[in-house]
């Protein structure tokens, strides 16, 4: 039970940064490759708010805060600057494009903060862990990310299907002419949509800094599983993406309690065996 | 028409500049050319070595250098990537010609160039990659060791593991061959010490895993007296960071090798894990000798921060080609590696000797606990036992046997 509930909170964080990746995807039909280099940009920026306010808990809130918006500002800036040139080519000029920008930032990151291992603590209120089921402990800041999970979920959904942005990328994404032609300014809805999308890479990385080292290359374990996780979700999907992080996420960590010494290879199992039975994508896709 | 002459214009400077270039004169030099990787994470220790060379050679340089030579080096970055490490290793041996080549961290990358060298009969020294093949079975007349390996510092840590009432054990690690080798040499050791001790059971992630949590829930589960844990690089802190959050290491004792080293605990502060057992070649508060203090001072004036383990195997190294090249006589590649064979050197941590058996370096190991310490902003080690290289170290015999090349 306790393996389920710490399964689920990493799902929060591969839900956040998958369904920021899922949206691009969705209304701008970008495969985004430099999306984990912004959840790590968003890892690193916390470290450095957090730092700067004396490490504290005042630091963390402010980083989670704060950082997010630094990685919607970097991105508004690469959007702008070089993908909005780029939305009429093929989709592996896209990924060539995204994927050089991945390295630059990469190369950025460096420059910035230099090579050693950064850490972020993780703020007093949730220092500790609690006996949940029985003796076995649960941390209490993965407590606290079950709590943020669903917040971001039903908030992206209201921004999705509720408020005017959401309702003409959602037609953006399905006819992009069409929604040119009754006056809309379709480059910066893109270009609000990428932000967004975005911001949530960044707010994953902020997330996940007080509980693993902050380090160059953490860009690229998860982007191949945020990749796999908006797959079997089905492309674009953001419900998709939370199941497809559901089940990422209770694979693994059940995989672990089940056969320990090959738990890794239960999520890629669940992968292929989503995929054998729908290649689409368990939801619907707006591809 | 136009294009052309300028083309021309241009080639004949490039020409001009190519034999302008100041060749250097082999005569008055020692040209050490270092390969190693210096993008990516594994340069928080790349950097430690290099600074600690640079050190050495700035002060053997400015006595006067070896005989009445100065001590010349180049860097390559291989990128943690063997094919570019070795590409870099011929470009300085066929072109640059170096009289000795150094690195890496990357243990395929130092395998490929120990080949390399090999044929070309240049002195390698290894100052970072923990494979024992490099000086066990595949090691040879021209390759070196100047740091521990996963086979040493399992041993030296299952000895001292051993010797405590443990009587349950797990077992986990990155699963690769790093991770492994550590933990079957650790796990194999302890059962030698304990012979009643039992594996309960083992758990192997992917390398570069960032949630330890389901793991440690895991491994709690079980109950084991004590936990093994193999990771290197960034999932040492990793680790680390989810064992404070669950309180895992007030519930079940574990063992990382580097869990004492500064380069895990420095970007922990204040909140790395107490009660962590681990084993490093060199921590810059212990010993507390005078040798110790003042390469401790000396590096913190130079570069502002203290020495990690990497320092030490830099500087030793600079030490050991000033030295060797002084006892030769003359800069002469065979009777360099001659004149290594057996060499002793004062270092900050005592007397290191280069085995004539293994061409490897004899270095003590330091044994110890985490714990919080008011004198630094970060977690240092306690209750620090020694082991030296004599008591852990496989020996010649061993080697002899493990070697494929015979002397």
């Amino acid at each position: 039970m306790s393996q389920i509930f710490v399964g689920l909170s990493r799902t929060v964080i591969l839900f956040i940064v998958s369904s920021g990746l899922s949206l691009i995807l969705g209304v701008l039909r970008i495969p985004n490759v430099a999306h984990g280099s912004l959840y790590m940009i968003g890892a690193f920026m916390a470290f450095t708010i957090s730092k700067v306010f004396g490490g504290g808990d005042l630091g963390f809130w402010l980083a989670l805060i704060g950082a997010p918006l630094g990685v919607a500002l970097v991105s508004l800036i690469a959007e702008r600057g070089l993908f909005q040139y780029l939305y009429e080519r093929e989709h592996l000029m896209l990924l060539l494009l995204t994927f050089a920008v991945s390295l630059v930032f990469g190369d950025l990151v460096k420059i910035v903060w230099g090579t050693e291992y950064k850490s972020v603590p993780v703020p007093h209120v949730f220092q500790g862990f609690v006996n949940l089921f029985g003796e076995l402990p649960f941390p209490l800041y993965n407590l606290f990310l079950l709590f943020v999970g669903p917040i971001v979920a039903v908030g992206l959904w209201l921004i999705v299907n509720k408020t005017k942005i959401g309702k003409i990328s959602r037609a953006a994404a399905v006819d992009r002419e069409m929604v040119g032609a009754v006056g809309i300014n379709v480059s910066w809805v893109f270009a609000i949509v990428f932000v967004i999308g975005c911001l949530l890479a960044g707010l994953g990385g902020v997330l996940v800094a007080p509980t693993v080292s902050v380090t160059l290359g953490m860009d690229h374990t998860l982007i191949i599983e945020a990749f796999l996780i908006v797959i079997i979700g089905g492309l674009g999907s953001i419900w998709g993406a939370l199941l497809g992080a559901l089940i990422f996420g209770l694979t693994q960590s059940l995989g672990i309690l089940v056969w320990s010494q090959f738990g890794i290879v239960f999520p890629y199992a669940a992968v292929i065996v989503v995929l054998l039975f729908r290649p689409t994508g368990l939801l619907k896709s707006t591809w | 028409m136009k294009k052309s002459k300028w083309f021309s214009i241009f080639l004949v400077s490039l020409f001009g500049l190519f034999f302008m270039c100041p060749t250097s004169n082999a005569a008055n030099t020692i040209k050490v050319g270092i390969v190693d990787t210096y993008t990516g994470p594994a340069t928080t220790y790349t950097n430690d070595v290099l600074d600690g060379f640079k050190l050495a050679v700035g002060k053997i340089n400015a006595k006067g250098g070896v005989l009445g030579k100065k001590i010349e080096f180049t860097t390559r970055d291989e990128k943690f990537k063997p094919d570019i490490g070795l590409a870099m290793a011929k470009e300085l041996v066929l072109k640059e010609k170096v009289d000795i080549l150094m690195g890496t961290i990357n243990s395929a990358t130092a395998l490929a160039i120990s080949d390399f060298v090999k044929k070309e009969k240049v002195p390698f020294l290894v100052t970072f990659s923990k494979s024992d093949k490099i000086v066990g079975e595949k090691g040879h007349r021209y390759v070196f060791g100047m740091n521990e390996n996963a086979l040493m510092a399992g041993r030296a840590a299952g000895i001292a593991i051993g010797k405590k009432p443990y009587m349950k054990y797990w077992i986990a690690g990155d699963d690769y061959e790093y991770g492994h080798s550590i933990a079957n040499n650790v796990w194999e050791n302890v059962q030698k010490v304990n012979p009643k001790s039992i594996l309960i059971g083992q758990s192997w992630w992917k390398v570069g895993e960032a949630d330890f949590t389901p793991y440690i829930t895991q491994i709690l589960a079980a109950k084991p007296d004590f936990v093994i844990v193999a990771t290197g690089g960034s999932g040492m802190v990793n680790f680390q960071k989810a064992a404070q959050a669950t309180g895992f290491n007030k519930k079940a004792p574990f063992f990382q090798h580097t869990a004492i080293e500064a380069s895990t605990l420095v970007p922990q502060g204040q909140n790395a894990p107490e009660g962590v057992y681990g084993t490093a070649n060199y921590l810059f508060y212990y010993p507390d000798t005078p040798a110790n203090n003042a390469f401790v001072a000396e590096f913190k004036k130079a570069y502002n921060r203290f020495p990690k383990v990497g320092a030490l195997y830099g500087y030793m190294a600079a030490q050991f080609i000033a030295e060797g090249f002084k006892k030769a006589g003359k800069v002469d590649k065979e009777r360099f590696i001659n004149a290594l064979e057996g060499m002793a050197l004062d270092s900050p941590v005592g007397k290191l000797e280069v085995r004539k058996c293994d061409h490897q370096l004899v270095l003590p190991m330091y044994y110890g606990v985490t714990k919080k310490n008011p004198k630094y902003d970060f977690l240092i080690a306690a209750d620090i036992e020694t082991i030296p290289g004599k008591d852990y170290m496989p020996t010649c015999d061993e080697m002899r046997k493990m070697r494929k090349y015979k002397q």
